[in-house]
């Protein structure tokens, strides 16, 4: 449910509602109103609200060129037209590059079908209480009304809501109830909102979710000031496509069955969490074990192919593309296409096929096209821009993307499907010392995907401290490291605004790491977002802590970690714990790929 | 008058457009690529700055700005090499490039950069409309610069509309759905497309694809014009770019 708050006039009063999460921002252009803006309105007024509040015009019969001209002056993104207006004026405004609510007064006698002609036009219908006034008269309408309404257009649903009416329309279950208007009923004065009793009945509504809505992305695709989709025209489509179908085929019950099943009898979850007895004593805590190393394939790039494979099918794509650096992600890939029958190419830098030759080997057998990508520095960055040039000259593909980055919806879509990461660990941990939050999720971070699912339903639990650990290569000062958060600065790579390695001249530098996995110039930007927030705290170990690390583990609990996951273990000799701290590590794969590595340094 | 308005106004037809990446194949050959340039009567230049990871250019350019990138080329000595082109250049000139380049670089330094040496638009192609118009429109209104803005097959009539108005100099018509470099295959609905751009009120010009006399002239008579990259960054490369412009004639 959206929140808008209408009639808003003064920036005191603004600025008091700033910490509230509202969507729409109304401002009152009509001059027989006590809540008019007034004719020396102040363009400043509105852009106190933070981007993603939608600045909506209030407008009642208005001349065409004087609403347009209006919008244009104030950056209105919005024109609620709340007077007779035709369906060709609405039109006209929509052409004009505005979003268009269409207000209408219900009494018992108001008849639906007029609205047929407006339905392909608006982007939303505003219900409000039919009064001589065009609306402002502070009392409700009937809503069961409501059921009336079979149309396809979300809508507003105004007139005279109170702080009394909460539980009301927590009850209200019409399908295309989209957003509250409130205005009157939550005012000192005409236009001057009572803050505190805003708070209040949000809260009621449980929607006062600052702290919950923080880390989550918005409509747009930020996570705060990071994330958007930085893309050229030429894949505008595609990227709308996914953007308009992912949450509504996340949410279907086909899905829901779907994955579930294939996660239970494919990929083999629930995974265990592992009480790692040893580890434990050396570090004088409780330390698990999340054992993504334990699923098919190997390591958890496969909660998310699993996921995507499914959205591609439901989509009708016949052909996917996958960008993969150590050849994880283009493993799980090839797997889930050979699943599902269909059409496979992975990018890999020239390099990285080089390095990696037994998991080329493994995505052949599987059936996929494995195409080395000889631009620039031949690694994952490279291999991520050739997918993308490849999703350009071919729209009808579907584009796997590995990790929680690229332009939105990506990094949203891949933190969604990898969260049963954390939704499993909060059931084991419940079962196992009757809290479902440990005092520490601990995971390595490169793109950042792991890390975004075993974070993710801790995210607004204050209490748990999440962990992330780049790689600093050789050194974090050292010229060679892939420690993003900590030596780098904003920047905009495959479609993200996002914390970015690179030169004084934004040129994206090639990282460095032992772990062909976290090799990535950029970070998901929702750990950009952690990492600025102070959510989560950064932290890196160096290839030899690493190596360290893998050792231990194996000898002390008899796993061979992944030397991505080993960055992660490395921070436990770094860390200092209290005796009865929880310690959630997130294994995310197994060693076997990197036994050539392990071999080389431990012979 | 920006000189990109003051083109279209004087010329309506057959306007030749010729990319090309700064610092390339040599560092120093910025100055005397666009003086050949203007000698041959090419209508307008865009000038590439070269970035590491140029999403939408297939291998050609890419190439082309590594090699830029590798003969130690950057947008500051760009300026730099551009300090004086006014002084003997009077054909419009845009810088193209990707949005890292120019954010890290600075907007605002950016746009009096543009200002101080006589840029007259810009081609950001991975700057979204969205985020242009709500942060940047008004800083590049004010310093005279166009952001020209890119139209391709799949963009829908809706968003068409939406880029008609923002659009400032005039629309980079994309010709196929593909990265730069490729062939232009003439077919109903590009022909379609074509003509439902050029029955806007901005003008056109139509890019990727375009490598030789016949292609540009089939392009411009779609349109206002014609761009020509790729074929003209081999040209440079083989050392024939006179003899290559003089074909196009």
């Amino acid at each position: 449910m959206k929140i808008k708050v209408c009639g808003l006039k003064y920036s005191k009063n603004i600025k008091e509602l700033l910490q509230l999460p509202i969507d729409y921002a109304g401002f009152i252009f009509y001059p027989k109103s006590p809540r008019y803006v007034g004719d020396e309105f102040d363009t400043e007024i509105p852009a106190l609200f933070p981007k993603n509040t939608r600045k909506v015009g209030v407008f009642v019969n208005e001349e065409l060129d004087v609403l347009l001209a209006t919008g244009e002056k104030y950056k209105l993104n919005a024109m609620q037209l709340h007077g007779g207006e035709s369906a060709e004026y609405c039109q006209k405004v929509k052409e004009a590059g505005f979003e268009v609510i269409k207000a209408f007064q219900m009494n018992d006698n108001f008849q639906f079908e007029s609205l047929e002609e407006y339905e392909n036009i608006c982007d939303f219908f505003l219900f409000d209480t039919k009064t001589e006034n065009y609306g402002g008269s502070g009392r409700k309408f009937n809503w069961k009304l409501l059921e009336n309404y079979k149309g396809s257009i979300p809508f507003f649903l105004s007139g005279g809501i109170g702080a009394q009416d909460a539980e009301q329309i927590k009850q209200l279950s019409h399908d295309k109830f989209y957003a509250l208007d409130l205005n009157s009923g939550f005012e000192l004065q005409p236009a001057k909102k009572n803050a505190n009793q805003l708070e209040i009945f949000l809260n009621k509504l449980e929607l006062n979710t600052m702290n919950k809505d923080k880390y989550a992305v918005d409509e747009r695709g930020y996570y705060g000031e990071f994330g958007g989709a930085y893309i050229p025209e030429l894949l505008r489509k595609n990227v709308d496509e996914l953007q308009e179908n992912y949450l509504k085929i996340l949410a279907s019950e086909q899905f829901k069955k779907d994955y579930a099943r294939l996660l239970d009898n494919y990929v083999g979850r629930p995974t265990p969490l592992t009480k790692a007895g040893n580890l434990s004593k050396r570090y004088g805590t409780n330390i698990y074990l999340k054992r993504e190393d334990l699923t098919h394939t190997g390591a958890h790039k496969i909660n998310n192919t699993i996921g995507q494979i499914l959205l591609a099918k439901y989509m009708g794509k016949k052909r996917i593309i996958a960008e993969t650096g150590a050849g994880q992600h283009g493993v799980a890939t090839a797997t889930v296409c050979a699943l599902f029958g269909l059409e496979c190419v992975v990018y890999m830098g020239a390099l990285d096929v080089k390095r990696q030759a037994p998991n080329v080997a493994r995505m052949k057998m599987l059936g996929a096209k494995v195409v080395p990508a000889i631009s620039g520095n031949q690694t994952l960055k490279d291999a991520t821009n050739e997918a993308i040039r490849d999703w350009i000259a071919n729209p009808e593909s579907f584009y796997l993307i590995g990790s929680v980055v690229g332009p939105h919806p990506y990094p949203d879509l891949v933190t969604r499907l990898q969260s049963i990461i954390s939704e499993e660990i909060r059931e084991q941990l419940a079962k196992e010392t009757g809290n479902p939050n440990p005092n520490y999720v601990i995971a390595c971070v490169g793109g950042g995907s792991n890390a975004a699912g075993a974070f993710y339903h801790y995210l607004n639990e204050k209490d748990v401290n999440l962990v992330a650990v780049e790689a600093s290569g050789l050194g974090v000062d050292s010229g060679e490291t892939a420690a993003t958060i900590t030596i780098g600065d904003i920047g905009f790579i495959h479609g993200s605004k996002t914390m970015l390695m690179q030169d004084e001249d934004g040129q994206i530098t090639e990282p460095y790491s032992i772990s062909a996995g976290l090799d990535y110039p950029g970070v998901g930007p929702l750990h950009a977002h952690l990492a600025v927030s102070g959510r989560a705290q950064f932290l890196s170990a160096t290839d030899e802590e690493a190596l360290n690390a893998a050792k231990v583990l194996a000898e002390s609990e008899g796993i061979i970690p992944a030397l991505e996951s080993s960055h992660a273990l490395a921070i436990l000799e770094k860390m200092q714990f209290k005796k009865d701290d929880v310690v959630v590590v997130n294994l995310s794969g197994r060693g076997d790929k990197d036994m050539e590595t392990y071999m080389k340094h431990f012979a | 008058m920006n000189r990109i308005d003051q083109l279209f106004q004087n010329k309506q037809k057959d306007i030749l457009s010729i990319y090309f990446p700064a610092g390339y194949p040599k560092l120093e050959d910025t100055l005397p690529t666009l003086q050949l340039l203007q000698d041959k009567g090419v209508d307008l230049v865009e000038i590439g700055i070269p970035f590491s990871d140029p999403l939408a250019d297939g291998p050609v350019i890419q190439s082309a700005a590594k090699q830029a990138l590798d003969n130690g080329m950057s947008l500051q000595l760009l300026f730099n090499q551009l300090k004086d082109v006014r002084k003997s250049i009077t054909i419009p000139l845009i810088l193209m490039g990707y949005w890292n380049t120019v954010y890290k670089f600075g907007v605002d330094a950016f746009l009096t950069e543009c200002q101080n040496v006589g840029i007259d638009g810009v081609i950001l192609p991975d700057l979204p409309l969205e985020e242009y118009q709500e942060e940047y429109k008004e800083k590049f209104e004010a310093a005279g610069v166009h952001n020209v803005l890119l139209v391709t097959p799949q963009t829908t009539d809706k968003r068409l509309t939406i880029i008609e108005k923002a659009a400032s100099g005039f629309l980079y018509m994309v010709s196929t759905a593909a990265t730069t470099g490729g062939a232009l295959q003439a077919s109903k609905e590009r022909e379609a497309y074509f003509k439902k751009i050029a029955g806007l009120d901005i003008p056109s010009l139509i890019g990727f694809g375009i490598h030789d006399k016949t292609s540009f002239q089939h392009a411009a008579s779609f349109s206002n014009g014609a761009i020509i990259g790729t074929a003209f960054i081999k040209a440079l490369e083989k050392g024939n770019a006179a003899e290559f412009l003089e074909s196009l004639q």
